[in-house]
This record gives structure tokens, C-alpha cells and sequence, in this order.
């Protein structure tokens, strides 16, 4: 091995120091980074070590052990390369009057000491492993008792070891002893690995020969887990081996490793986890190894490989194993939980826990849940606070399915529930088509919501000629005294665009509601597109007087750019106007000039000009598009906004079959179900609700209603989406069927009125149903009161007697609430029942179903009731 | 300082499995010391254990619940090579008002496997009554009730090979009748010459066959944890995979003419390897937003922004000691650039610690 070899090990009885040792020994104290003392360095995140002594007299040190007894001080045997075992401490300590420290255990014969064990429970016993010496033995052990110590293990004699530097037993005569490990639970038992050959078991009251033992090579680094005795592990070059010696002919398990193993360490606080060591390597293999029954072959046994990489966190990607990384030892803290402690070639030392894999989960109730070490749950939920920074959306859909998103009659209001200002507007737009469409300003064309593209299109066949587009030349209003004009197009057909578009009839009108809203630059844009350039130039001066209005010079010095207007092409005007314009940061005012500066009717820059809105693009090339410009205009930015899923593209779709892949890519983006499916349920002629995707749609986002316990809103929604369809009827669910005829009762009933079965008779008209309406035969008796179906319950004739003198609305809470006392009810298993009011009764205090020796328990089947609906806030 | 509410669990051993019932009201939990446990919700949000029992004679892998209008139906697997379909009944409970532990019967034990069963699941509910098993001999077997007020009769419809051992598998959660039941399985065989670790099977209406192994993402590390996204309507399906990393694959429809099943492609890789091995991955209800935990004791949320990239929005810590002394949120330097293809990280950092509140603590 090339220079020395750095090793570390956690006190066995000290929960925060350690030893390290190579050329010199050194003590260090662990100890929480805030009250780090000086000359301490940061072994992890948290902690810091901060080294107590050191000792240097023993420059020969092969191996360390410990000395597993309560103490204050840290006394280590040390097993040295001549063969000598010396008892060491760091300075005066209480094991200087004990005469221990100092204390050297010679063998006959010097050879190198390969390994050296104190024994866990019997502190005064160490064992030691030689190298091979012909005439001597090669495990020693070493009895302390005749040095008195103060808590006097006195009461075992050997007597063989008269003098404390005799051994008191000896093993293995010319072998070599390459490694061994003492039992917990049998405290006189020790496991050597000997002579590159076997696994041996001693029993030291009856050292003579050994209690079990196994042919193998693996007898390197001989590990007994501290939680199972009867399991250890060994290693020999790059094979590790798992042994139980209930079974100990053959290995449990067989690891094969990539190069040669170093080390090998059960955990000493969890069951089954062997962490090992790889030579150059600098990452620790743990393996988390399934038991199995002893004798039991067919069972594979089973392990989990991981590996963890301590003291590389933060180097991205983790693997750059340099030499002097690399780990040289490790050491589990004997008592912290997956604790473990590190060094490498260079010398550093990395504090470091070992996780337990996370398991987690996340709820359809927003929890999100995962374990801690193996005894802990921890949550989170939607009430904290966190919650709202990882997963808003769920919360917004629940939030809005909880205020009636969707729901609400005029369509407009259910943009103000959405946030996106995407939603307001098209929900806006929703109302504003169905408006014009109720009020005949834009024909239906089957749809509901007719798109810009429908409109028009002119009817097939019918060749062009009361609505042929007549281009006429908009006169620029008397500016300047210019004679230009702009081609304008006109038609019935694009007429109604325009209004699906928002630009009503009377744009006067309208473009007042602009400016009122505080549009300005919109409204003055729109007045220029109109060839109404003094209005524009009004408009803009009320916006720069409005005090609301963030820059009003901006706007007074654009309206002074705009009354400049000339239409010279070489005109200064219009050179700095196309200099200037990209310095407009209003997407409006930009479009303004490009329009006014637009040579030959090319007006590209107006029509790809994304922040304006769709609606005013699509009115803008409506107004100044020839008719095939036009519709190829109309088709690419249908296939963008298609692509893009915005939804402002159904202002060119209309709800036809062609905004299906438009929301489809709107979902897919945002994952939205809730505004798609309401849209489709709203909006949506019938045939499209029964196209495929539009049907997942539907059923998506209803299995998310119930899955929140949302079922009232899911009612809402099915209401509203039957609407849409109104022919099918649902089917009635449960009929009731009298006993003996098997008419059903309540299908008589209907004939006679609604609610007069139930209904305790009113005073005028005496119509008691206690028996079949068609044979006559009495319905069945409540379980309860044993009166007869269809008779009034108890419950009720006393309410109605308090309420009599009060008036109570029909369909108030109260009315309701009696009527319900006097229905049928039935346990769906064993079928007995009675008055709703009664089995409510009954079963507050009972688990048994009322009817006598039947041993139902009839409420506690359904768990589903116990599921209870999210109120409506 | 935000921190999680904690739950002793009281399990002797390692958890393996954590599952929330369909309406996330009910919790069960299983574990090495080979018990199940199942929770449920109070009023105040607390959970209380109801019902606690051995259910297997090995390691309990892990536990599922099937849609509650087929009952209150547990499903676990463990490493003693059986699956077993739990029912809970109304046994001798004492009055109300009264505490008492409710009653969990075996109604079938699943006994065809001959090596480790690595996980459960039961199919959508629009199947029938159906479960899916896999296990490490690389099988996977598809069992359903064909009666489903009869628990205790299971009939073994399909097995399927796989070549290699399995370690999880998924279904997924398409309501719509143009996509064929669907499982994705994950598998953790170590060498990476034994090909793509994922393969996605579907059911013709006669047989599973595999239609796609995902071999151009070129999966060759073991697979921990497998999970399609809930559908929520999108146009194509999403499948979060842990293995050394976390990756979500997109399955969308593949271009006309093309003779692939799926259009396949990766649309989020891990970046970094902070989080080292990935152990499970889950999902929220809308399938927007990814949880993963790996082996830094940490527990990441993934979610994608508008141009469909993948970022870490936040690293939750599940460690209470560390949360305990007072280290700055700042002095973490192990979370740096988080994943994301062309994006910055703004990943924040929460401390989660251990409280130890007598009302989360059921007595018992």
C-alpha cells in the first residue's frame, strides 16, 4: 500500500467524537456549526470538527480500536506492526490511575498485528489478529481484569493469565488471523477469518475448537451486524460476501464489485443496510438486503444497491473522482440514525446522513405527503401557506368551480371570475356573438357563435353580386387639404366581421366607450383606421388631459405627430415618422403610423403586429384587404393562433369543429380542463359537444369535480351542459314497485300531481297513499313507527303543528326538510326501511338496522355517505 | 419559517409505499416490518390511524386503493412473492362515539408470481374491476374480478413477459375511448447492456403487446418509480420516469404516415444530479406539476412554463435535524443550477421540521 493510509472511527461511547489515524492519532469533538470553535474546520452543512489531541508516539499503528465502556476519556488500544497491543490515551486521563494507559499486550513472537477488537460488552477482554508465526498463535486475546477499574468487571478468572501481558486464551496456532469480530449477543464469541481459507466461530469457554466455520476466501474485513448477530459480511479483493451462521455453509448473498473492496460496515441503527467501500472510489455503496427465512432456497435473496456520494455535493454531476477524493474510510456513528463520518486521500473529513428513500405522494385533495427516516409522515396541505407557490392552479380551478365559474347565464360575467385577461376576452366575446347573432346582426350559420372566417364566406354557389365587395376610396377627412385616399372595402359580409370583431355600427358610439374606458391609443387607432384622422387627434389630446393616463406628453406629442399628417411620399413628416415609430413602446400608437406611412397597400406591419389584439387586426383586414388577401390573411392566422392555442383565435373559428384543435392546444399548454369545458358546455352546438375529444373534455373534468367531492357543482355543470341538448331526458333511476302487483308507485303517482305522495294531505283534500295505488294493498310499514307507508311521520306532524300558525313560503328550508322526513328509505342490503326521519333517528344512536334479529349494519356499509360534499361558499 | 406537519407513522420499519384514496380522504401506508396501516382524515384535517395488521409474511412493496365504488378495496405486494386484495368490512366496531379500529379482511391472496411482486396497481375504473401485478422474474400479470361484489375471485387474464425484472409499473389514466388501456413498466436491472429499462404495453382488445420500448430516449440506468401524468383531456399522455434522474417523456401522436405507435419525446431531463438517485415520482391532480425524491433527503417539484420547459419550483426538505439549527437559507450551496433545458433555476428552498404536536400523534 502507498504511503499511509487514513482511517476514521466514530467513538462507540462518545456520540461526538471521532478518532483518525494514519502517521499520527488524532481525537476530534463534533460539534453544531453556531457554536464552532475556533480552529475547527465544517464537516457538513451543519456540524464541525474541531480537533481535542493528538498522539504521535505511536508511529507503528496498524489498527484502532476503541474502548467501548462509559467514560469520560477515550482510551484506544492500538494494534501495532511489531504485533505489540498498546493501551493509549490522549494527556492524563482517568485511566492513567488504572494503570491501563501506557499498558502494552506483547505476543511471543513480533509479527504484524492485523487486527485488534475490544469486546462490546465485556470491556476488559481485547482480542488481537496476527500475522502467521510457526510456532505461536495468531489470535490472542487479552484479559484487563487483574487492572482494577472502577466499575470492577471482576468476576472472571482465567486461569491461564497469571500476568496481565499474558494472553488469556490463545487461537489458531501458525495461522494467520486476517480479521475478526466479536458477537453482541454472545459476548465469549468471536468470528475470525483465517489463513485466506476459513470463517471461523470461537467460543471462548471452550476455545479448543471452533463452533462453526466455512470454507472461503473472503476473510477480509469481517463485519457482524450490530441488529442480528447470527448475519456478517467479509470481503476478499472485489467479492463481498453476507453470511448467517445459522446457516453458514454457503453465502447468503454474493455482491461482486468493480474494484477491490476496502472496507465493510453494517449500520449500526437500521436493520440490514451494509455500507461498503470501494478501493479509489468515491462514492459508498449501501445495500439494503431483504432477509429471508434460513433454508429456504427457492427465495432469491433480494437487495437494494445504492450509492451515495458524501462530500461531492455541489459538484455538478457528482463523478469527477479525482485521487485525492477518493474515500479511504468511513465509520457509522453508533448511535445517530444513518449517520456516518468519512475521510479521504487528502485528508478531509465529511459528516454526513445517510436519507432513507422517500416514498411520497400527491392527493387529488391537494396533500402532498412523503416519509421522513421510517417514522415519520410529513404533509403538506392546501391551507399552508406554501402550497399556493407550488400548485396554484389546482387551487384556482377549485376556487373558481366554488364561486360558479362558468355557470352564469350571461357569459360575459364568467370572465370575471377568470384571471386570465386570455378568459375575460373571450368569454366577452362569447356574449357579444351570441348577442348579435339573438339580435340578427350576424347570421347563425348553425353555430351558436359564428367565426369572422363563416361570415365571410360567401354562400356557395350564389355568384357575387348584391354583396360583391365594393372598394371604395375613403376620402381622408379634410386634413391639410389632401386629396388622398386609401382603398376601403366594403360588404354586408365584412360588415358583419367587423361587429364580430367589437366594432359596432355606430362607431361614434364606440369608439366613445373606448375612450371612456381609457383606451385612448386604441381608440385613436381604430379613429384612424376609420379615416377619421381630427377625431383621432381629439381623441388622443382628451387622453393627454385625462389625469389617469401615465404619459400624457406622450400622448399630446403624438397627437401633434399625427396632425402633421401628409401624404407626400418624400415628405420629412413621413420619414420621421418611420424613423420614430419603433421608439413607441404603445403597440397601438406603432401601428397608427405604420398604417399612415403604408405604401402601395402593404400593411404587414399592422397585420403581424402580435400585442395588438386579434379582434383589431382581423377588423383592420377586413376593412383594407382585398377579398383573396383577406381570406389568405384569415387562414395563416388561424393556423398560427390555432398552433399557439390562443384563444383569441376563436374570434376566426367561431365554435365550428375547427376551434376543437385550437382549445385541444390551448389545453395541452395550460392544462385548463375547467375554462374548456365549460366553453364546450356553453357555447358548443350539440353535434360538437359529441365529438370525441370534446366528450374527454367533459369527462376529465367531471371525474376532477368528484374526485374534489365538487359533486354539486358537477350537478351544475351536467345542468348546464343538458341544456345544450335538451332531448335527452336522463332515464328516472329507482322506481318504487308495490309487493304485490310490482306497479310502481310512484309512476301512478305522477299522474296525480307531484309531491302529493309524499305530501301530508293538506287540509282541504284528505288523500291518504298507504296503500298501492293500483291494487289497493297496503304499501309496507316503517320499521320504526309500524305504521304504513305513506303515512306522515311523527317528526313531521309536530313540525308542521309549530309551523301552522307561522306562514312558511313553499320551498323554504323547513318545508323541504319535513317533506324528506316522511320519504321511503331502505338499506340497499338487507331492504328494510321506513320513514327517512325515523332510520335518521334510529341510526344516530344504533348500528343495527331496526327490524328485529336482523343483524344488518346498515349505515355503517356505505362508506361514500360519510364522504360529505365541499360546501358551497 | 414554513414547516410540514409531521405524522408518526409508527411503523418498525422502513416505509415503502404511501397512497391516498381516490378522494385523498383515506391514507394507507406500508412497510418493511411487513404491517399495513390505513389513515383517515378527521374534521380537523388530522390523521388518525384506523386500522393497523400484518399483511404479509415479507417486505409489503407496495399498497393501492381501487376506486371506492368498488368498496373500500386495498391491493399490496411483497417480497414473500403474493399479492392480496384487501377488503374493509363493519366487523364487531363498538358503538360510536367510541374509537375503534376498523376491520380489514384478506379477501384473495395472489399467489402466481415465484419471485418478489415489486408492485400494484389497480386499472381505471371504466375496465371493470382490474389489477396489474409485476415482478422481479419479469412478468407482468393482469388479474380482474369479474364479479366485482365478489372480491375473493380473481381470474389471471394476461401474463406478460418482460425480459428483465421489473420494479414498478403505472396505467394509464385516459378516459377516452380512442386510447387502448395502457401500462408502462419500469425496470431496475443493473446492466445497461440489457437495453431500455421502460416499456409500454397495450391491450388490443385479445392481448398486451409492447408497442413501444422508449429506446430513443435511451433509458439503460435502472427505473425506480414509473407514473403517467392524469390525462385532464390533454392530447397526448405524459410519463414522469426516476431513475438517476427525473424525466418526463411525452407519447403523443405520432405524424401521418409514420409507422411508430407514438410519437416519443423527452421533454424534460434532470440537468444536474443534486438530487442523485431518483426514488419516486408523483403527480398532482392535474397533472401539471411533478414531486420527486431522491437521495439527498429531498422532496423537488418540477412544473413547466408556457414554452413546455421543465424547472424545479421548489426543494422541500424532509429533514428535521437539519431544520433544527438555524443555517440561513443561503448557506445550502448544494441546490444550484436545477434542470430545466435554457432556463435560469429560481428554485426556493423551504425548511421543513419535525413538530412534534400531541393532536397529529394518535393514540392507541
Amino acid at each position: 500500500m502507498s504511503g499511509v493510509r487514513l482511517e476514521v472511527l466514530w467513538s462507540p461511547v462518545h456520540p461526538d467524537k471521532f478518532v483518525t489515524w494514519g502517521t499520527d492519532i488524532n481525537l476530534f469533538e463534533v460539534k453544531p456549526i453556531k457554536d464552532a470553535p475556533q480552529s475547527s474546520f465544517k464537516i457538513s452543512e451543519t456540524t464541525v470538527a474541531h480537533r481535542l489531541a493528538s498522539n504521535s508516539s505511536s508511529p507503528y499503528v496498524k489498527c484502532v480500536d476503541i474502548y467501548p465502556h462509559h467514560e469520560a476519556d477515550v482510551l484506544l488500544a492500538l494494534g501495532q506492526i511489531n504485533g505489540k497491543v498498546v493501551l493509549t490515551t490522549f494527556g492524563p486521563t482517568v485511566f492513567d490511575c488504572l494503570g491501563l494507559a501506557g499498558k502494552e499486550l506483547v505476543p511471543r513472537h513480533g509479527r504484524q498485528c492485523n487486527t485488534v477488537a475490544w469486546n462490546p460488552s465485556e470491556s476488559n477482554l481485547i482480542a488481537a489478529g496476527l500475522e502467521k508465526h510457526r510456532t505461536d498463535h495468531s489470535v490472542l486475546l487479552w484479559d484487563l481484569q487483574r487492572c482494577p477499574h472502577s466499575n470492577g468487571h471482576s468476576s472472571h478468572h482465567a486461569p491461564s493469565s497469571m500476568e496481565p501481558t499474558r494472553p488469556s486464551a490463545e487461537l489458531g496456532l501458525s495461522e494467520t488471523a486476517h480479521s475478526l469480530a466479536w458477537l453482541r449477543g454472545q459476548p465469549r464469541c468471536l468470528m475470525v477469518g483465517l489463513n485466506n481459507k476459513h470463517l471461523k466461530l470461537f467460543d471462548f469457554r471452550d476455545p479448543g475448537r471452533a463452533v462453526s466455520s466455512t470454507p472461503t476466501k473472503a476473510v477480509y474485513g469481517l463485519a457482524v451486524d450490530p441488529q442480528a448477530d447470527h448475519r456478517l459480511a467479509s470481503f476478499v479483493e472485489n467479492q463481498i460476501y453476507v453470511w448467517d451462521t445459522r446457516n453458514f455453509e454457503k453465502p447468503v448473498l454474493f455482491l461482486s464489485q468493480n474494484k477491490p473492496v476496502s472496507k465493510v460496515s453494517w449500520c449500526p441503527t437500521r436493520n440490514n443496510l451494509l455500507g461498503t467501500l470501494q478501493r479509489d472510489s468515491t462514492c459508498i455503496g449501501l445495500y439494503d438486503i431483504q432477509p429471508t427465512m434460513v433454508g429456504n432456497d427457492e427465495v432469491e435473496p433480494s437487495f437494494l444497491e445504492r450509492a451515495v456520494l458524501p462530500g461531492v455535493t455541489g459538484v455538478v454531476g457528482g463523478v469527477q473522482a479525482s485521487a485525492a477524493g477518493a474515500i479511504t474510510s468511513f465509520s457509522w456513528h453508533p448511535t445517530h440514525e444513518n449517520r456516518l463520518i468519512n475521510i479521504n486521500l487528502s485528508g478531509n473529513l465529511t459528516d454526513y446522513t445517510v436519507f432513507e428513500r422517500i416514498t411520497l405522494n400527491w392527493s387529488p385533495s391537494n396533500h402532498i405527503v412523503w416519509t421522513h427516516g421510517w417514522r415519520t409522515l410529513k404533509t403538506v396541505c392546501d391551507k399552508d401557506p406554501i402550497y399556493s407557490t407550488i400548485d396554484n392552479e389546482a387551487m384556482l380551478i377549485k376556487k373558481r368551480a366554488l364561486s360558479g365559474y362558468g355557470l352564469s347565464t350571461n357569459l360575459e360575467e364568467n370572465g370575471d371570475l377568470a384571471e386570465s385577461k386570455d378568459l375575460k376576452r373571450l368569454w366577452r366575446w362569447l356574449q357579444l356573438s351570441a348577442t348579435l347573432v339573438e339580435e340578427g346582426l350576424v347570421p347563425n350559420n348553425n353555430t351558436g357563435h359564428p367565426g369572422v372566417r363563416s361570415v365571410l364566406k360567401k354562400p356557395e354557389g350564389s355568384q357575387p353580386t348584391g354583396s360583391e365587395t365594393s372598394n371604395a376610396h375613403g376620402p381622408w377627412a379634410e386634413i391639410n387639404a389632401c386629396h388622398i385616399s386609401a382603398r376601403v372595402y366594403r360588404s354586408e359580409e365584412r360588415e358583419h366581421a367587423l361587429q364580430l370583431c367589437g366594432w359596432s355600427l355606430d362607431r361614434d358610439q364606440f369608439l366613445g366607450q373606448l375612450e371612456s374606458a381609457g383606451y385612448y391609443s386604441r381608440a385613436a387607432a381604430i379613429a384612424v383606421f376609420n379615416l377619421r384622422l381630427p377625431q383621432a387627434v381629439n381623441i388622443l389630446r382628451k387622453g393627454a388631459e385625462h389625469p389617469r393616463t401615465t404619459s400624457p406628453a406622450n400622448l399630446n406629442i403624438v397627437a401633434v405627430a399625427l396632425s402633421g399628417f401628409s401624404d407626400d411620399k418624400t415628405s420629412m413628416w413621413r420619414q420621421q415618422c418611420i424613423a420614430s415609430k419603433q421608439y413607441l413602446t404603445d403597440p397601438y400608437l406603432r401601428v397608427m403610423f405604420a398604417f399612415l406611412t403604408a405604401e402601395s397597400e402593404s400593411y404587414e406591419e399592422v397585420l403581424e403586429e402580435n400585442e395588438v389584439t386579434v379582434e383589431d387586426r382581423v377588423a383592420f383586414a377586413c376593412c383594407f384587404l382585398s377579398d383573396v388577401k383577406l381570406s389568405e390573411y384569415l387562414r395563416n392566422l388561424t393556423a398560427k393562433l390555432t398552433d399557439e392555442g390562443d384563444l383569441g383565435g376563436i374570434l376566426l373559428t367561431g365554435t365550428t369543429l375547427e376551434c376543437i384543435p385550437l382549445l385541444q392546444r390551448f389545453l395541452d399548454r395550460t392544462g385548463d380542463i375547467q375554462s374548456i369545458s365549460f366553453i364546450a358546455a356553453r357555447a358548443f352546438p350539440p353535434h360538437l359537444l359529441k365529438e370525441d375529444s370534446v366528450q374527454e373534455w367533459i369527462s376529465n373534468y367531471r371525474n376532477l369535480l368528484d374526485s374534489w367531492k365538487l359533486w354539486t357543482q358537477r350537478a351544475h355543470f351536467d345542468i348546464a351542459l343538458s341544456a345544450r341538448t335538451e332531448s335527452d331526458k336522463p332515464p328516472q333511476q329507482v322506481f318504487v314497485s308495490c309487493n304485490f302487483c310490482a306497479k310502481s308507485v310512484s309512476a301512478f303517482m305522477q299522474g296525480r300531481g307531484r309531491g302529493l305522495f309524499a305530501r301530508v294531505p293538506n287540509k282541504s283534500k284528505v288523500c291518504k297513499i298507504t296503500s298501492c295505488p293500483n291494487c289497493r294493498k297496503p304499501l309496507p310499514r316503517c320499521s320504526i313507527c309500524l305504521l304504513n307507508m305513506g303515512s306522515a311521520s311523527g317528526a313531521y306532524s309536530v313540525k308542521a303543528g309549530s309551523t301552522t300558525n307561522r306562514t312558511i313560503e313553499p320551498g323554504s328550508n323547513s318545508d323541504k326538510l319535513a317533506e324528506f322526513a316522511n320519504w321511503f328509505t331502505w338499506c340497499q342490503s338487507c331492504r328494510h326501511g321506513g320513514h327517512a326521519s325515523h332510520i335518521m333517528h334510529w341510526f344516530s344512536e344504533h348500528l343495527e338496522c331496526p327490524v328485529t334479529a336482523c343483524a344488518c349494519r346498515c349505515m355503517s356499509l356505505d362508506f361514500a355517505a360519510k364522504v360529505i360534499s365541499v360546501p358551497v361558499v | 419559517m414554513f414547516e410540514a406537519k409531521s405524522i408518526n407513522a409508527e411503523h418498525k420499519d422502513l416505509i415503502h409505499d404511501v397512497a391516498y384514496d381516490y378522494y385523498g380522504q383515506r391514507m394507507a401506508t406500508c412497510s418493511s416490518d411487513q404491517s399495513v396501516k390505513v389513515w383517515d382524515q378527521d374534521e380537523q384535517k388530522n390523521w388518525i390511524l384506523s386500522a393497523n395488521w400484518k399483511a404479509h409474511s415479507g417486505s409489503v412493496w407496495k399498497v393501492t386503493w381501487a376506486h371506492p365504488e368498488f368498496g373500500q378495496v386495498l391491493a399490496t405486494c411483497s417480497f414473500d412473492r403474493t399479492a392480496a386484495i384487501w377488503e374493509e368490512i363493519i366487523g364487531e366496531t363498538p358503538p360510536q362515539g367510541e374509537r375503534g379500529l376498523k376491520t380489514w379482511i384478506r379477501r384473495t391472496n395472489l399467489v402466481d408470481s415465484r419471485t418478489s411482486v415489486t408492485d400494484v396497481k389497480f386499472g381505471p375504473k371504466s375496465l371493470g374491476l382490474q389489477l396489474a401485478t409485476c415482478s422481479t422474474d419479469g412478468v407482468i400479470r393482469i388479474y380482474e374480478a369479474p364479479d366485482v361484489m365478489n372480491l375473493s375471485q380473481w381470474t389471471l387474464q394476461h401474463e406478460i413477459q418482460c425480459k428483465q425484472q421489473c420494479s414498478c409499473l403505472t396505467w394509464s389514466h385516459s378516459f377516452s375511448r380512442l386510447h387502448p388501456p395502457m401500462i408502462a413498466v419500469g425496470s431496475d436491472d443493473n446492466n445497461p447492456a440489457n437495453g431500455s429499462k421502460v416499456a409500454i404495453y397495450e391491450y388490443s382488445g385479445i392481448r398486451w403487446t409492447k408497442t413501444e420500448s422508449l429506446a430513443s430516449i435511451g433509458i439503460n440506468e435502472p427505473v425506480h418509480d414509473i407514473a403517467f401524468a392524469p390525462n385532464l383531456g390533454r392530447s397526448y399522455h405524459l410519463l414522469a420516469i426516476a431513475t438517476k434522474d427525473v424525466r418526463i417523456v411525452t407519447l403523443g401522436s405520432p405524424p401521418e404516415g409514420s409507422s411508430q405507435r407514438f410519437d416519443v419525446q423527452l421533454t424534460a431531463q434532470q440537468e444536474d444530479n443534486l438530487s442523485g438517485t431518483v426514488w419516486r415520482v408523483s403527480w398532482n391532480i392535474l397533472g401539471t406539476i411533478l414531486a420527486s425524491s431522491g437521495d439527498d433527503g429531498c422532496v423537488r417539484l418540477w412544473k413547466a412554463n408556457y414554452m413546455n420547459s421543465w424547472k424545479c419550483i421548489a426543494v422541500l426538505r424532509g429533514d428535521g435535524t437539519q431544520a433544527k439549527s438555524d443555517t440561513s437559507t443561503s448557506s445550502m450551496p448544494t441546490m444550484g443550477q436545477i434542470a430545466a433545458p435554457n432556463q435560469s433555476s429560481t428554485t426556493r428552498y423551504y425548511k421543513l421540521g419535525t413538530i412534534t404536536n400531541p393532536n397529529q400523534v394518535p393514540k392507541y
